[in-house]
């Protein structure tokens, strides 16, 4: 058996198919999330928002509310700016093509002079009980003078659109580029077929079941910060803190336990947390804010919100000889700390693809327009630039009247390839496409498809089918390493810190298996502790995001342990009687043939202070795979069914095969979402958003997907010692092209734009009358 | 929400006195669209009058060629009523359908036609199978009830106290979920009656309505192929981003032949129509 074929289960401690051990506690609804801490004296705040998308603040009336009982504050942009809340952190390159200077635009934690979305926090009320800050709110009386409002990217690009902030000039804050232009255009013209195709990786919002939420309490001794919020890590939330309200990361206690769902939204500090701080202080009291599901439809980050042009050069072989992108990101009215900088990023890595492609170029346009601002979204670009490759490829291959999976192959880069240095700079260290996909296209019988086809035309349906062959680089991490602390104590119950942390990506479990396994000890007795407030200032390390946390925390549990062992051979030679290089560790005990004594790493822990601190620095890692979909459809509703679903992918060695094949499952129906329904609307006269309840945004339910037929193909990452690749984004990364390359390919269209709704399905096939 | 009081009716004459003697009272049974309302702060009414408990209001009956549902049964009653099976079965089926298992285990049939919401289900089979609606003060033949978007003949301070179902011979129902929130942005109810077809269409349009055509070319021959050459007229159906008028009008009509298709083959009908 090849290397790569090889996929040995390396984790036997307590079985590769342990279930989660958090999973008890949060499907019992003993978590406790954001929502749950409660503190003394605690006030409530409610946000008065911006009901329309621009208008400049002629003045705010707040003289009413003392009608209410209970009401003790109210807060307006006068307190922001006296306080100098005006400006997230902004981790976007500060200089862009031709050495341009980028703009970041201020962000006031409440709105000053101008209100730039529907949503935009302009007041805060603070009340003793909910109720009354929400009637308070009702009696504030803001006038406005309102403004043109663009919330179209193209539009807002063009000469003479609504500018939102006199700072950034044509709504422009940055453009930016990666690859060589002229190479690139040299292909294309000399090419002896070029594919060209522009898609809309739509605006879709993350709805995690946990709503954002806050709980700010202020100390007067140490003038700083307790905080209870959702988050993907406490670290990154205690330095946004810091940068957002120009204070020292130590003036914050970040306390969290369950996050309910993270998907990049969590990954910003928004500006109700940072106003809550203003009353906290000078109320002397701890305030709450839990926010509404409309307020999260409004005001969460959103995600995607791209327009990719697609430009593919070939060869008269069906080489391709050259790949530009141009690429329009909609970062909504502000700036979001991982909204522009990820996207260009991420899309830079793997902008070639699983193909070798010589010459690369990337055009980027960051663009402000009147809609809520955007950020990182399980995959934050890698899922948009693979469904703008894959796309552009599938067009190619049926305008060259070629099987996609033919021109695929003639295209892939050989494992002997890598690592492969891109053209946009990238090392892209292992992936084995020719062999991953010819699995994957032998498990879902390609080459029978016409006659299911067949079958299907005779019930009245269309089918279609359609894969993706997809790579991308996990998060690099924007801390210099990841560090865990490993202990034991006398009962020989392990604990171990992490700063990344779990939204749902169990951690508990996973991290615990490494620890076990490297420690030769039940699963059971490994607890993994997450942002503990006490120990994370101490602690450096990323958060949960990018795919990242397996790779980096997850492999530094691994060298802890390592650690916890040697540590604990020197501890361990002075009971057993001689030198620590005499001393053998194995299944929680150090041994020791010279003396013939033995320690367990209770006994040893017993007596004396047994613990270590790991770390490591992890690179980027390349999850790839290839996915392969059939839908049927029925022309007379539009209704598309998935007929079946494969994946085939490679994330190296699996800790965890049900933690993976759950991120799996849950990645590639978030991709289902975003492709058959899934739209952030705003309307273009009004800048209302449409799609600001379940009743007009359409949330993926369980029966679309009936079952995913989950295969491995694996190669190992040499990146780290267990061979890991990142995979929490990657399911989702593959699944958008492959389910519109499949509805694409039934309905005999070129490209369809997301989502693939019924009614966008129907009138597809009337327009094009497709035979069935 | 806005503070309320809250009132439980001991009696359909209460609640009927309670509602005249407050203009900004609400009735509330199942609370299924008035809660969230009143979450939202879109609704500030003076009292909720309860009236989700009444006995009077509760029932189902089978008798004399006729199926008698009181106003406050809820949808999880009728979907599994061996009565209404056995009776009409598809309602049973209809009310099986509606929302999801908690909408169907509060939500009631008296609420559902009092709001009248244009995408229930349940206007639909009133209007197709001519129901009366028998409320505290007098009875109205479902075609003079349905007045179009969230109207209804009922007056102010009338209550819906149960509703009546003449039998037919056969029937079915047939709906397109909308994608986001299940309600229907389709749905036929058709139904056979001695030689009367009538078709109800409901999601469509800005209110339940009466196929004509189809309840004409059926009359003639029940079998979807009568359908096929007509056409509901798509200018005064509902268009929104979700669909256009003409897809709408498309739905109606495939729902229509779907439901009729199911009344051709009653057996296998009945069978689908009873889980």
């Amino acid at each position: 058996m090849d290397q790569h074929e090889h996929h040995s289960r390396l984790f036997k401690v307590g079985g590769a198919q342990v279930s989660r051990f958090e999973d008890m506690r949060l499907i019992t609804g003993n978590g406790k999330y954001s929502s749950d801490w409660n503190a003394p004296g605690q006030l409530h705040a409610c946000f008065l928002r911006s009901d329309r998308a621009h208008a400049r603040i002629v003045s705010i009336n707040f003289d009413k509310v003392g009608q209410i009982k209970g009401v003790v504050g109210v807060y307006t942009g006068a307190d922001a700016q006296a306080a100098g809340y005006l400006r997230p952190p902004s981790f976007l390159p500060p200089t862009g093509k031709g050495g341009m200077k980028a703009r970041v635009p201020e962000r006031p934690c409440l709105a000053i002079g101008k209100v730039r979305f529907v949503g935009d926090p302009v007041a805060m009320v603070i009340a003793e009980t909910h109720l009354a800050a929400l009637d308070a709110c009702d009696l504030i009386d803001v006038v406005y003078e309102d403004l043109p409002a663009v919330v179209d990217p193209e539009e807002a690009l063009k000469p003479g659109a609504p500018q939102l902030h006199d700072d950034v000039p044509g709504n422009c804050p940055v453009e930016a580029e990666s690859g060589v232009e002229a190479p690139v255009m040299e292909a294309i013209a000399k090419a002896a077929h070029v594919t060209k195709i522009t898609v809309d990786c739509t605006r879709v919002t993350a709805s995690p079941m946990e709503p954002r939420a806050a709980l700010i309490e202020y100390t007067a001794d140490t003038d700083s910060y307790v905080v209870h919020t959702p988050s993907q890590g406490v670290n990154m939330t205690r330095k946004q803190f810091a940068t957002y309200a120009n204070l020292g990361e130590d003036k914050f206690r970040v306390e969290i336990q369950d996050v309910g769902g993270g998907f990049g939204q969590r990954s910003t500090v928004y500006p109700e947390y940072v106003s809550m701080m203003m009353a906290a202080k000078a109320l002397q009291r701890p305030i709450k804010w839990v926010s509404t599901r409309t307020e999260s439809f409004l005001t969460d980050t959103h995600g995607r919100a791209n327009l990719i042009t697609a430009t593919l050069a070939l060869d008269k072989n069906a080489q391709f000889t050259g790949l530009r992108i141009d690429w329009i990101t909609d970062q909504g009215a502000y700036l979001s700390p991982t909204g522009p900088a990820g996207h260009i990023r991420n899309a830079t890595s793997c902008m070639n693809g699983v193909y070798n492609i010589p010459a690369l170029y990337g055009h980027f346009k960051v663009v402000l327009t009147n809609t809520g601002w955007v950020a990182a979204y399980r995959g934050a670009g890698r899922p948009d630039i693979a469904y703008a490759i894959e796309r552009v490829v599938d067009a190619a291959a049926l305008e060259l009247n070629m099987d996609p999976a033919d021109l695929r192959r003639r295209n892939y880069l050989a494992l002997s390839d890598y690592p492969y240095k891109s053209a946009t700079g990238s090392t892209i260290e292992i992936a084995d496409l020719p062999g991953l996909s010819a699995k994957a296209l032998a498990l879902a019988d390609w080459s029978g498809f016409e006659a299911r086809k067949a079958a299907s035309a005779r019930k009245g349906k269309l089918r279609g089918i359609g894969m993706s062959a997809v790579i991308e680089p996990t998060g690099a991490g924007s801390y210099p390493r990841d560090e865990i602390d490993i202990s034991v104590d006398g009962e020989g119950q392990v604990t171990v810190h992490t700063v990344a942390h779990s939204q749902g990506q169990g951690h508990e479990t996973s991290f615990a298996m490494v620890v076990a396994e490297a420690l030769g000890i039940a699963t059971e007795r490994v607890k993994i502790r997450q942002g503990d407030a006490d120990r994370a200032p101490h602690m450096v390390g990323n958060h949960t995001g990018g795919s990242r946390s397996m790779v980096g925390a997850g492999t530094v549990c691994h060298i802890a342990a390592n650690k916890l062992i040697d540590a604990g051979k020197s501890l361990a030679a002075e009971d057993l009687g001689v030198e620590p290089s005499q001393v053998s560790y194995g299944k929680g005990e150090f041994t020791s043939a010279h003396s013939k004594k033995k320690i367990t790493l209770a006994q040893l822990a017993a007596k004396k202070t047994l613990a270590a601190k790991g770390e490591g620095t992890f690179i980027s890692t390349f999850p790839n795979g290839c996915h392969i979909a059939e839908v049927e459809i029925d022309p007379e509703t539009g209704i598309t069914e998935i007929a079946s679903y494969l994946s085939v992918d490679d994330c190296g060695h699996v800790v965890s095969h049900t933690i993976v094949e759950g991120q799996m499952h849950g990645a590639v129906v978030q991709g289902l979402g975003q492709v058959f329904g899934e739209h952030i609307v705003y309307d273009k006269e009004s800048g209302q958003m449409l799609t600001g309840t379940f009743m007009d945004y359409i949330m993926p339910r369980a029966g679309k997907l009936k079952s995913i037929q989950m295969e491995e193909y694996t190669t190992l990452s040499k990146l780290g010692p267990l061979g890991i690749k990142g995979m929490g984004g990657s399911g989702c990364t593959a699944s958008l092209p492959a389910l519109v390359n499949a509805v694409v390919n039934a309905l005999g269209v070129r490209h369809l734009d997301m989502p693939l709704t019924p009614s966008k399905v129907w009138k597809t096939i009337q327009q094009t009358n497709v035979k069935h | 929400m806005h503070t309320f009081s809250y009132v439980k009716a001991g009696s359909i004459k209460e609640a009927g006195d309670l509602l005249a003697a407050n203009s900004d009272a609400k009735l509330l049974a199942g609370g299924m669209t008035l809660i969230p309302t009143l979450k939202a702060r879109l609704a500030q009414p003076s009292h909720l009058i309860d009236i989700g408990g009444l006995p009077e209001l509760s029932g189902i009956d089978a008798k004399d060629g006729k199926l008698t549902i009181g106003a406050a049964t809820r949808h999880v009653e009728v979907s599994r009523s061996a009565v209404v099976k056995k009776a009409i079965p598809a309602l049973a089926y209809l009310a099986s359908q509606i929302g999801d298992p908690q909408v169907r285990n509060r939500g009631t049939i008296g609420g559902s036609l009092a709001n009248n919401d244009p995408a229930a289900d349940y206007p639909s089979a009133a209007l197709s199978l001519n129901a009366t609606i028998v409320t505290n003060k007098r009875e109205i033949a479902a075609d003079d009830y349905f007045q179009g978007l969230f109207s209804t003949a009922l007056d102010a301070g009338e209550m819906i106290v149960k509703i009546v179902f003449p039998v037919p011979a056969k029937a079915a129902y047939e709906k397109f979920p909308h994608p986001a929130s299940g309600y229907a942005m389709a749905g036929a109810f058709v139904s056979q009656s001695g030689k009367d077809v009538r078709v109800a269409i409901t999601g469509a349009g800005p209110g339940v309505f009466r196929w004509k055509d189809a309840e004409a070319a059926l009359g003639k021959k029940l079998a979807a192929a009568s359908v096929e050459g007509l056409s509901v007229d798509a200018a005064d159906l509902n268009e929104d981003m979700h669909g256009t008028k003409e897809y709408r009008a498309n739905l109606a009509k495939v729902m229509t032949k779907r439901a009729v298709a199911k009344l051709a083959a009653p057996a296998a009908a009945a069978k689908s129509k009873g889980k």
